[in-house]
């Protein structure tokens, strides 16, 4: 399938929001491509960006436009409430003795334009494995409780790097509410690529945010450290970068990178597959009608939930610890299905689970 | 035609989210839980308001902020609906008392500064949106409205 002639609704988003994430936007969307991708953007957490592509525009004054533009209002105010809980959160924290790193959420949203284009509710926040219980208790204050605080005393997506290395290379943001500390540039690409493949990318606001970060890193970004010495993870990262490019026009600065940065054609189709429904309700787990231990004593609607849980091919392959090359990979989605399998039989604990 | 009454108008500050964008201002209630969008005009008028200019400095303030004449009667109808959304610190006396809806509308008619206003944001309701619930990032005004359950200004869930 050529992934650019077809005109899916996945396609539809993708148009939407192409260089949506820069500074000066026009909308390549008609009336009723824009009608009918509203809808798809509100959902999925894009309708910023969404009203930021049309604003200099005639869809601006449609009613789908005005939505959208309310949405851009509420999340400017969102974002506003939620800079001064993140301000509250560090400094609990660091009153107790523990520096964090505020990892996605506001720490990408801080690139756009606008702060109201790219929403976010957790606040997700890397500790050292030592600090975690500590910062546990600290995060559990009542004061605090407002704030919905995601510790993580290490991430999957990181995993590949030894997690003092990323303390090391983490950075203070001056301007930021209560000088937040965040990953490094580079830490913070590879986090964002493999955050998007480890959910399917069935978030089109995940590949904004990368084709945002490919476009605003410095001169100096060293792309030796994005991409790490784990040669499956290279490969990771830089399909989405391909990606990015390829569906939604992010530029790449560094040539070698850009000659490296391809995404297999059945990576696009899945991803743009997902776009179709960019909703979270669609997706594993959240589409999954019940626990598979539950149908052990109840079995009745088995075969209906087993089809939903076939593996996506790109989660499959995440989880496997595959690579995304052209060969079709249904190798990977049974190997997945086994691994599942044998939880069923033999559970083990989520935490233990590198990509929960 | 009555004169206008003079007052000396306060905006309140203690308990409100502001994000001023370069053609209005976005208000957050955050004891009332109510977002508010004020336009270019009813914006200037609501930051004169620090209790120590009448209606007649704050007309001729924003009247030099914008270029170009403001009536004071602009202020009052400013007054009137910054009191009704509780961003004053006092609700202001009747606003345009003393005049009469067509003087008003005259007087609004042959300006060339746009009618203060201040609206209210809601978000949409589910109806309104692609599927039966909002998706996580979507902004939403009640947890019953996202697939999440969890309403914080934008629905909570799913990785975002």
């Amino acid at each position: 399938m050529n992934v650019r002639s077809a005109n899916t609704a996945g396609h539809l988003v993708a148009k939407a929001l192409r260089g949506s994430w820069r500074f000066s936007t026009t909308s390549p969307l008609t009336p009723a491509d824009f009608e009918a991708t509203t809808p798809l953007l509100y959902d999925s957490g894009a309708a910023g960006l969404g009203w930021w592509t049309i604003r200099d525009t005639a869809l601006a004054d449609t009613p789908s436009g005005e939505l959208l533009h309310q949405a851009f209002r509420l999340l400017t105010l969102q974002a506003a409430i939620h800079q001064t809980k993140i301000e509250k959160v560090f400094r609990h924290l660091r009153a107790a003795g523990v520096e964090p790193i505020l990892i996605k959420g506001w720490s990408i949203a801080r690139r756009y334009p606008e702060p109201g284009l790219r929403p976010y509710g957790d606040i997700d926040l890397l500790v050292r494995h030592e600090d975690y219980s500590n910062a546990s208790r600290v995060v559990e204050n009542a004061e605090l409780r407002d704030c919905r605080v995601d510790l993580h005393p290490g991430i999957f997506e990181l995993v590949d790097r030894p997690i003092g290395d990323i303390f090391a290379r983490s950075k203070l943001v001056s301007d930021s509410p209560g000088q937040a500390r965040v990953l490094c540039d580079e830490d913070h690409l590879a986090l964002l690529a493999v955050h998007f493949l480890k959910h399917a990318g069935w978030r089109p606001l995940w590949l904004c945010d990368i084709a945002l970060m490919l476009e605003s890193i410095s001169d100096d970004f060293d792309w030796d450290v994005c991409l790490g010495s784990d040669k499956r993870r290279v490969n990771w990262v830089l399909s989405v970068i391909g990606l990015a490019r390829e569906l939604l026009g992010a530029s790449i600065n560094d040539e070698r990178v850009a000659a490296r940065a391809t995404a297999p054609e059945w990576v696009s189709e899945s991803v743009l597959g997902n776009w179709n429904q960019p909703f979270v309700d669609k997706h594993e787990p959240y589409n999954h009608r019940a626990p598979m231990r539950s149908y052990l004593t109840r079995p009745a609607g088995v075969f209906a939930d087993l089809r939903s849980r076939w593996p996506n091919p790109i989660l499959a392959t995440v989880t496997v610890n595959g690579t995304f090359g052209k060969r079709r990979r249904v190798r990977y989605q049974l190997r997945n299905c086994l691994q599942r399998a044998r939880r069923l039989v033999w559970p083990i604990d989520l935490a233990q689970d590198p990509t929960q | 035609m009555k004169p206008v009454r003079s007052t000396k108008p306060r905006a309140r500050k203690e308990g409100l989210v502001v994000q001023t964008l370069p053609d209005e201002t976005l208000v957050y209630d955050l004891d009332r839980d109510l977002a508010h969008c004020l336009n270019q005009t009813a914006s200037l008028i609501w930051n004169r308001c620090d209790g120590s200019s009448t209606t007649r400095q704050i007309a001729r303030a924003v009247s030099d902020d914008l270029n170009h004449p403001v009536d004071e009667r602009f202020v009052w109808i400013a007054l009137d609906q910054l009191g009704r959304n509780h961003l004053l610190m006092d609700r202001p006396p009747a606003p345009i008392s003393g005049m009469n809806r067509r003087e008003v509308m005259k007087a609004l008619a042959i300006s060339a500064v746009a009618v203060p206003v201040v609206a209210s944001i809601v978000a949409p309701t589910p109806a309104q949106a692609a599927t039966g619930c909002l998706g996580a990032g979507a902004p939403c005004s009640s947890s019953s409205q996202c697939c999440s359950g969890v309403c914080d200004g934008s629905c909570i869930g799913g990785g975002a």
